[in-house]
This record gives C-alpha cells, sequence and structure tokens, in this order.
C-alpha cells in the first residue's frame, strides 16, 4: 500500500485511492464543489487544487491518485492563494442572494467563502444575467445565476438515473444547465440533484421558501414508503423556540432527505419516498379514542373495551386482526404477544404493491416492514382472506390496524362484510374510510411520530425514529398493544420504549436475536450477516 | 530551402492519379511491406519529429506510449487533427485542399505504427473546399485498397473515417477532440489517464496534427538523418509551414526549413512591411495564444527552442505581424474577447476569469478604467494560468501577461486618457 505524506503527517491508503479520499479519511478538509463520492470524477470546479512536491502545476486533489512517497500540501500558501482564487472566480458572476436562498446555511460557497477566500471582491464590473425559478421538471426549480457548474445534477442524471435530462447550454461564462427541448427533469429520483447541488441553484418546490435551515431539527430514521428502506434524514420545524411571541408551535416535517447509507440507498432517494411525509401530513387524523358513533372515549375506557371485545371474540376463535405491511416490528411483537395471550385470534396482512421494482432502489412491494412482520408473526393468512371469513360471518371482533403513512393505505372493508362483523376495532392514526366504519378508533402514532424497527427486503433491520410529536393522541403501536394487554388479563413486560420492546423481541424471535437499538446504530444490521457473526 | 516537400503539390492536380505518379503511396507500400511497426516508431524517433499543433512533443515518442502489445477487445484509435481553429493558422487546410492525398497517406501511415482499427479525420468545420477535397480523395483511396481490409496484402485492417467539427475552437484541444468526435460537448478531460491508454470511447488512442503525419511518408522515403539534417538542429528539425499574416505585403503559407529567421520570413518571402513607412511593432508568433514578441525580439528564428528563449513559442506557427499602426489595447481586448467566447466554460478560472479580462480590457480602452484595474487585469491572468484542465486558461493567460509586460506604456496611457498612443 502506498505511503505518502498529507501536510507533514504520512500516511498509508489503498492503492488507487485519490488525494482527495485520502485526506478525507485523515480528517483532513479539501474544499471540492463538483466532486461527489456517488458520482464519476468531473475535475472542473478546481477547488481541491493541491501542491504535490515536484509536481510543476498544482493537481486536483479529486482526480489525482496516491502514489508512494508523495508528499502532498493542502493548506500552504501556495494552496490557500489558488483555493482563493477560485472562490473569487466563482463569486464574480454569483448573485449573492443568499437572504433569500433556500440553500443559505448549507450552501457550499457560503462555507468556503468563510474559510477559503480573502473575503472582499476586487469585481466591479456588470454580472452575468441569467434566468431565475426556471421550471425544469415537477419537483426542482433552477436557479441558472447561482449555478457554479460543477455538473453534479448532469452527471446524476446521466450516471445514476440514466435519463439524461439535464445538459449544459452555451460557451464560457454563458455556460447554463437546463434541461433538453421538450423534456423535463421527470425521473422518478429528481429530488436527489437538490441534494447534491452544492448551492442554491436546484431547489425543491415543496422546500422552497418553507424555512430556513437553521430552524430544522434533523434526526437520523427510515423511509417506510416502500421495502427498501432507504436511510434519511428527517427534518422538522423548530420555530417555537425562535418565535415565542406568537407563541406558534410548529414541528411538522418539512423535508425529508436521504443519509448515506451504501448497504442500502447509497447516497440517493426516490422522490415519492422524500414527499410521502406529505401523505402522513395530509391524512385526517383520529383525534382521540372514540366508541360508537363518534362518542369520545377516554383511553382507559377504550382499551378497557376493545379488551373485552377481543376477549370474548378470542375465547370462541371468533377474532381477527389485520396489519399493514408497514408497521414497525415492535408493534407486530406487542400484538403478537397479545393474540398468544387471548387464544386463538385469526391474523391476515394487508400487502401493498405498485408498480414495479426498478433497477436502482424503488420496490413495488411498498409495505416497508413485510419481511418484519413475517418474521414475528410467522404463519399469517391475506387479509383478504380474513375479510372473506368476516364476511361469511365466522368473525364477531376484527381489529384493523390501519397504516402508519399513507391512509390509502389502509384495508378497506365493503359494507356487506362490515354488517356481519359485530365490533370493527380501528387502531391507526388517520381517520380513513376503514376508521369510519369502526366502532371503536384508538388513535396510533403515525411513521413520523414513533420509533421502530423496520426490515428491508433484503433482511436488514433498521432504526426509525421519532422525529416529532404526534399531531394527535395517537400512541406507539406497540403500546396500544400493552394497554389493551393490562384489560385483557395477559401478562406483557413493563415496556417503557420502543428499544425495550426490542429487547424483547430480540430474545425470542430469530432473526433479530442480540440486536438492540444501539447495535441497530445509525446504518442498521443484515440479519443475515449478522446470524453468520453471531453463531 | 530550394525543394518544396509539404507543398510540393500545392496548385497541382490532386487526382490519385497524379499524387501516385509523384510516388504517392510508395512509403506506405514500401513500410507495410517490409518494416514493423515498431521499425517505424523507431524511425519517426530518430528523425526528431516534434508535433506541429502547437506543443511540440516528440511525435515517436508519443506514439511509443500506445500499448505494444494489442488487446483484441480494445481497438486502436488514431486522430488527425485537422481542427485549425487557432488565428493565424491555415496551414493543414492548405494542405487538405491542394494535397488530400498526402493526408490519407500519412494518416494511414502513422496508423500502422500503432496498429490502429480506426483513424479519423477531425476536421475543422468551416473547412469545406478541404472536406470535400479530403472525401473524394478517402474514397479513392478505399478503392485502391490504401484503406480498408487487408491494406496492401499486408493482412493489416484499418479504416478512415472524415468527422466534420461544428465550430469551437476548444475542439482542437486533444481531448475535447476526443469528447466532440464521442458525440458529447467538447469538454477538455484532465489526465491522466492519458489517450494512449484511455482515449476515444476508453480505448488506446493516438493524435496528432496534420502537419506533423504529413511529414511522416517523406521520412519513410528519405530517411531520418535526412530528415533531422533539414533545419536547426536535431531537436528543431524538418521542414516547416508558416502561416504569414498581418501587416506584411504578401501574407500566406511558406514552407522553409524549421528555424527559417523571422526577419527573412517578414522582409524576404513576406514582401516587408506593409506600409514603408510603418515599422515592425509587435508579432505573434505561434499563433494568437502564444506570448507576443515586441520588435526587438523580432531578431530569432523560427523554431521551438528560439522563440522559447525569447519567452513565447512556435505554437502553431501563425505569424501575425502588426506594425506601427496597432493599438496593443485593442489587438488584446480583441485576443481576449477570443478566449471568452471560445471557452468551454467547463472550469471555473477560465469561464470566469475570461469574461473578466475581457471586461477590464474594455473599461482600459474605453477610458473607464483606474491604474490598479492594471494590476487586477495581470492577477486574474495569473490565477488562470496553471489551474485549469486543458491549456486554453494557459492561452487565454499568457498574451494578457506578455502584452502588460511588453506595451503596459499604452495600457497606462488609455487609463490615464492620454491622447497620443506612445509607440
Amino acid at each position: 500500500m502506498p505511503k505518502l505524506t498529507v501536510d507533514g503527517h504520512e500516511i498509508e491508503v489503498a492503492p488507487g485511492t485519490t488525494l482527495l479520499q485520502a485526506a478525507l479519511s485523515q480528517g483532513r478538509e479539501v474544499p471540492h464543489y463538483c466532486y461527489h463520492a456517488g458520482l464519476s470524477i468531473a475535475g472542473n470546479c478546481r477547488m481541491c487544487l493541491v501542491e504535490v512536491e515536484q509536481a510543476p502545476k498544482l493537481v486536483i486533489a479529486c482526480a489525482t491518485p496516491v502514489a508512494e512517497g508523495m508528499v502532498v500540501h493542502t493548506r500552504n500558501d501556495r494552496v490557500k492563494q489558488a483555493q482563493a482564487s477560485i472562490m473569487e472566480f466563482l463569486l464574480i458572476n454569483h448573485p449573492l442572494d443568499c437572504t433569500i436562498c433556500d440553500q443559505a446555511g448549507e450552501c457550499r460557497l457560503q462555507e468556503y467563502a468563510a474559510e477559503y477566500s480573502t473575503g472582499r471582491s476586487r469585481y466591479e464590473d456588470p454580472k452575468v444575467l441569467f434566468n431565475k425559478a426556471v421550471d425544469i421538471g415537477k419537483h426542482v426549480l433552477l436557479d441558472q445565476e447561482r449555478c457554479i457548474q460543477c455538473s453534479r445534477c448532469t452527471r446524476f442524471c446521466d450516471e445514476v438515473t440514466g435519463t439524461g435530462e439535464l445538459a449544459f447550454f452555451q460557451r464560457g461564462e454563458r455556460t447554463m444547465i437546463g434541461v433538453y427541448p421538450e423534456r423535463r427533469l421527470d425521473n422518478p429520483y429528481s429530488g436527489n440533484v437538490v441534494d447534491i447541488c452544492p448551492v442554491g441553484a436546484l431547489t425543491l418546490k415543496e422546500f422552497r421558501f418553507q424555512s430556513r435551515v437553521w430552524y430544522l431539527k434533523n434526526t437520523p430514521s427510515v423511509c417506510a414508503g416502500c421495502a427498501r428502506g432507504c436511510n434519511v434524514m428527517v427534518s422538522v420545524g423548530m420555530q417555537q423556540e425562535m418565535m415565542t411571541t406568537t407563541g406558534q408551535f410548529d414541528d411538522r416535517v418539512q423535508r425529508v432527505v436521504p443519509r448515506v447509507n451504501e448497504e442500502v440507498n447509497d447516497y440517493w432517494m426516490c422522490d415519492e419516498g422524500r414527499l410521502s411525509y406529505q401523505r402522513e401530513a395530509a391524512g385526517e387524523r383520529i383525534a382521540s379514542a372514540e366508541g360508537p358513533a363518534g362518542t369520545e372515549l377516554d383511553w382507559d375506557a377504550a382499551v378497557l373495551q376493545a379488551a373485552e371485545q377481543l376477549k370474548q371474540a378470542a375465547g370462541s376463535g371468533r377474532a381477527a386482526a389485520i396489519f399493514t405491511t408497514r408497521l414497525v416490528s415492535e408493534t407486530y411483537f406487542a400484538w403478537h404477544k397479545l393474540f398468544e395471550g387471548l387464544g386463538q385470534v385469526r391474523v391476515g396482512l394487508h400487502r401493498i404493491a405498485r408498480g414495479a421494482d426498478d433497477k436502482l432502489l424503488i420496490r413495488a412491494d411498498k409495505g416497508a416492514n413485510a419481511q418484519g412482520a413475517a418474521w414475528v408473526l410467522g404463519r399469517t393468512d391475506d387479509a383478504q382472506a380474513v375479510l372473506d371469513a368476516a364476511g361469511r360471518g365466522e368473525i364477531d371482533t376484527l381489529l384493523v390496524f390501519g397504516d402508519t403513512l399513507d391512509p390509502e393505505d389502509t384495508p378497506r372493508i365493503d359494507e356487506e362484510t362490515r354488517g356481519r362483523v359485530q365490533h370493527l376495532i380501528y387502531v391507526g392514526p388517520f381517520l380513513d374510510a376503514t376508521a369510519r366504519q369502526a366502532s371503536l378508533l384508538l388513535p396510533a402514532a403515525a411513521w413520523s411520530e414513533a420509533a421502530g424497527s423496520l426490515v428491508n427486503f433484503e433482511g436488514r433491520v433498521q432504526w426509525s425514529r421519532r422525529c416529532h410529536r404526534p399531531r394527535s393522541e395517537g400512541r406507539p403501536g406497540w403500546r396500544i398493544a400493552a394497554d389493551v394487554a393490562g384489560h385483557a388479563a395477559v401478562e406483557l413486560p413493563q415496556w417503557s420504549s420502543a428499544a425495550e420492546v426490542l429487547e424483547s423481541l430480540a430474545q425470542s424471535v430469530e432473526p433479530f436475536r442480540g440486536m438492540s437499538e444501539e447495535r441497530l446504530g445509525l446504518l442498521g444490521i443484515s440479519a443475515k450477516s449478522h446470524a453468520t457473526a453471531t453463531a | 530551402m530550394s525543394e518544396k516537400i509539404l507543398t510540393r503539390n500545392v496548385g497541382k492536380d490532386a487526382s490519385l492519379a497524379a499524387y501516385e505518379a509523384q510516388g504517392g503511396y510508395r512509403s506506405l507500400r514500401k513500410t507495410l511491406d517490409s518494416m514493423s511497426p515498431a521499425d517505424l516508431i523507431e524511425l519517426v524517433k530518430k528523425s526528431g519529429l516534434r508535433g506541429r499543433g502547437g506543443a511540440g512533443f516528440p511525435t515517436g515518442l508519443k506514439w511509443s506510449f500506445m500499448p505494444k502489445e494489442k488487446d483484441p477487445a480494445r481497438p486502436h484509435y488514431l486522430l488527425n487533427n485537422a481542427d485549425e481553429s487557432e488565428p493565424g493558422t491555415f496551414k493543414d487546410r492548405l494542405l487538405m485542399e491542394h494535397d488530400p492525398h498526402l493526408v490519407v497517406e500519412s494518416t494511414m501511415l502513422s496508423g500502422y505504427a500503432m496498429q490502429t482499427d480506426i483513424c479519423f479525420i477531425y476536421i475543422r468545420g468551416e473547412y469545406v473546399q478541404a472536406t470535400k477535397m479530403l472525401e473524394r480523395a478517402i474514397a479513392e483511396a478505399y478503392d485502391k485498397g490504401y484503406i480498408g481490409k487487408n491494406i496492401l496484402g499486408s493482412g493489416w485492417n484499418c479504416e478512415l473515417v472524415l468527422h466534420r467539427g461544428a465550430g469551437a475552437y476548444i475542439c482542437g484541444e486533444e481531448t475535447a477532440l476526443m469528447s466532440s468526435l464521442e458525440g458529447d460537448r467538447g469538454y477538455p478531460r484532465f489526465k491522466p489517464p492519458f489517450p494512449a491508454v484511455s482515449g476515444v470511447w476508453g480505448m488506446p488512442t493516438t493524435i496528432n496534427n496534420t502537419e506533423t503525419m504529413a511529414c511522416v511518408p517523406f521520412i519513410v522515403e528519405r530517411g531520418a538523418e535526412w530528415f533531422s539534417r533539414i533545419g536547426k538542429d536535431e531537436k528543431n528539425s524538418g521542414p516547416k509551414l508558416y502561416c504569414l499574416s498581418g501587416h506584411v505585403k504578401r501574407p500566406g503559407v511558406y514552407e522553409e526549413d524549421m528555424g527559417f529567421p523571422l526577419m527573412e520570413l517578414i522582409h524576404g518571402l513576406g514582401g516587408g512591411m506593409l506600409h514603408d513607412d510603418r515599422p515592425l511593432k509587435a508579432c505573434v508568433p505561434g499563433g494568437i495564444s502564444v506570448p507576443v514578441l515586441r520588435a526587438e525580439d523580432c531578431e530569432v528564428d523560427l523554431d521551438f527552442d528560439s522563440l522559447s528563449e525569447k519567452g513565447s513559442a512556435l505554437g502553431s506557427a501563425g505569424i501575425m505581424i502588426m506594425d506601427s499602426s496597432t493599438c496593443m489595447v485593442e489587438a488584446l481586448l480583441r485576443t481576449t474577447h477570443f478566449f471568452a467566447h471560445e471557452s468551454c466554460g467547463q472550469c471555473t478560472p477560465c469561464r470566469e476569469g475570461c469574461g473578466w479580462m475581457e471586461r477590464i480590457l474594455t473599461r482600459v480602452l474605453n477610458g473607464q478604467a483606474s491604474s490598479k484595474d492594471l494590476e487586477l487585469l495581470l492577477d486574474v491572468a495569473n490565477h488562470i494560468e496553471g489551474q485549469t484542465i486543458c491549456a486554453l486558461g494557459d492561452a487565454a493567460a499568457w498574451p494578457v501577461q506578455s502584452y502588460l509586460k511588453w506595451f503596459r506604456g499604452e495600457f497606462e496611457a488609455k487609463i490615464n486618457k492620454e491622447a497620443e498612443c506612445p509607440s
């Protein structure tokens, strides 16, 4: 392995590593715009110029492979001067409209201007003007003046999605990004160009002017949009701390961006997943527990009713439950344990499938935890089989756990079937069509409101986190099961958090053995490799 | 030099028959019959031939970078760079228009040295007549078996494709030419990897200027020693085409030995200064991008090393003569405008810097600049130089640096709004 010296430190890295990667691996920041680990090397921004002794000119760290004995300087005067000059060049035609730019606060131009520029401009001539707020696609707006021509977005469309909608047009300082004539940036992954844009040239329509980024609280979580389980960062507003005069409390999800996990989603996520929080936010919520005909119930009364209705039916083998495949494993586990204690409860899984698998990330199976449900619940019926049984009058008490992300994904029950079921207990966040038919409503927390594990289609167990307060009295699904159990004389452990449920789960369901919230960490664990490692 | 080598057929019949009657394609036949590719590379190395496109890189050495053992899955390509776009340069055009078979033969011959599968001639889009001549010559050469399968019974297969550019200076830069040939924007690529390792479509590729290759049939015919003895010395040898333009009586392409004296070109072949009462003021000796020479530095021989010693370069041998009536501020503005217009826009310093320099120079010319603007202008040029992917950044910086070095007084006069130019 080649040994080289970077700023006086001797390091050893794998052959083929670039100077930029080598420096970054040592915790040395080498500023860069066009380099992105998920894309090919472009070498055009020139921000990563470094000095290699014996080389006549400065070299770009992103495209220079390490070699034995190289002596590299990333912060000497010559390099600093080059960096300052590149910053000056980038800023002469930049509009400097940070005050109205969504990127402000997470903008590479701002960051590097503070760190690497001289802090003053010698430019006195008119700036080159371009179009602002160009509508280039369903989700993305382009500000051609803010663009620094790094080509990350064009490379993304060429190399990752292979759709090639974006390109450079014109030449020299008139060079600008744009979509080809009669094309739109409408691939299913278009939002990623906004994430990788190092400046404010590409902005997401859905996030535009919604919040300054420094008013956002970011929580690492997992997308529940499909069985891929893309790692995400969920940003919620925390304006209540800044806006005490109005007393407004607004911790809604403002945006979701992908989080790097090379085992799952690399650097990307699809637009549907990115915007799934909107479906969650748009769904009408069950405000509090309700009994028949909309009578408000206090929580204890509601779970007592549920316990009695389930217990009675289970005793005679006439109880059933339907779950969607998007709930966290801990919820499945708690209900499973409850049902075991109650006797015989028939369980059906409602699978959510749309479209087809693609070559990148999107899975047709939208059930983010179909694998976890199968592991925890064991042999189950299809939801339809359970509903058919209900339609034949074989079920007295039917519990439906509705979807926690999208009200549209809750199984529907036709009126005739409903008429044959005595008690329809609905658990879930949304007041969807099925909830409206129920005789008992127990509000649950939605996806972004409660923690738990999701197992993706490859058997990777990942920890989805609570990102903000529930918007209703909704409780985590596992807790509702525990509450019901308390009234049904079924003994469950005294869990106080999803992490504690996972500990129980880890002791009794094989693929989860030895797992904990801490062990799952930020990137999750593949159950298969985990089993091999612990064997 | 009395005997014309490269330009021997200029103004004559450009047909295949006439070319063959002159001994044309004999060098190709001789090479395929009796020489290995390695022999040919060795011969060209010995001749001392250096690239005529601008950089003056030793041709045989460049050829030797190609893989010796051919991987059947990796075709070899040779590119004949005929995208002659450097202002002041029009020598390759002459060869293509008047002696297209020389261009075809020399390309195929060079291709043989590297066992190419396809040779491309990338021709400047504006060269319509040259394109027509080459198209006909290529068709004729195909018919005669000089191109195609089993060329002259040698077992070597190689196609020759003529590709027209679409009008961009940058596409004459070797790696931008490759991008353009592939159908992409003419963006230069960073090196390494070098073209011999990964060139067009990622395959081993060599690229040479048209005039450079045109020397090869004569080296084969008359020997490396003959070639290396022409001209100044072993490193500056061979016949050379000089493109003379500007304030001279007889502008044009002149073939002389490498190292021909500049003053003799101006006052002898060029017929002297255009106006007898306007003496020589400055000369750009190698195409618009090389540093300008003052009149007192024009006592120089036109070869790589002599011009380098004077702080300039032979470049593409586009020699532009400026007399005493020339405003150097205007000349530099026009030059800088060209680079700002032709910058591909890929990398930051050139994209942003060229336009900046043009705007500063416009202010200088219009009397709207202050004295600190000249320092700024030089600083911008210095920060473009050496920091870009390709040499266009350097090409834009060198004129600014050299004009300011030698003619600073004229720029200051504009700034101070002096009525008279000090020159």
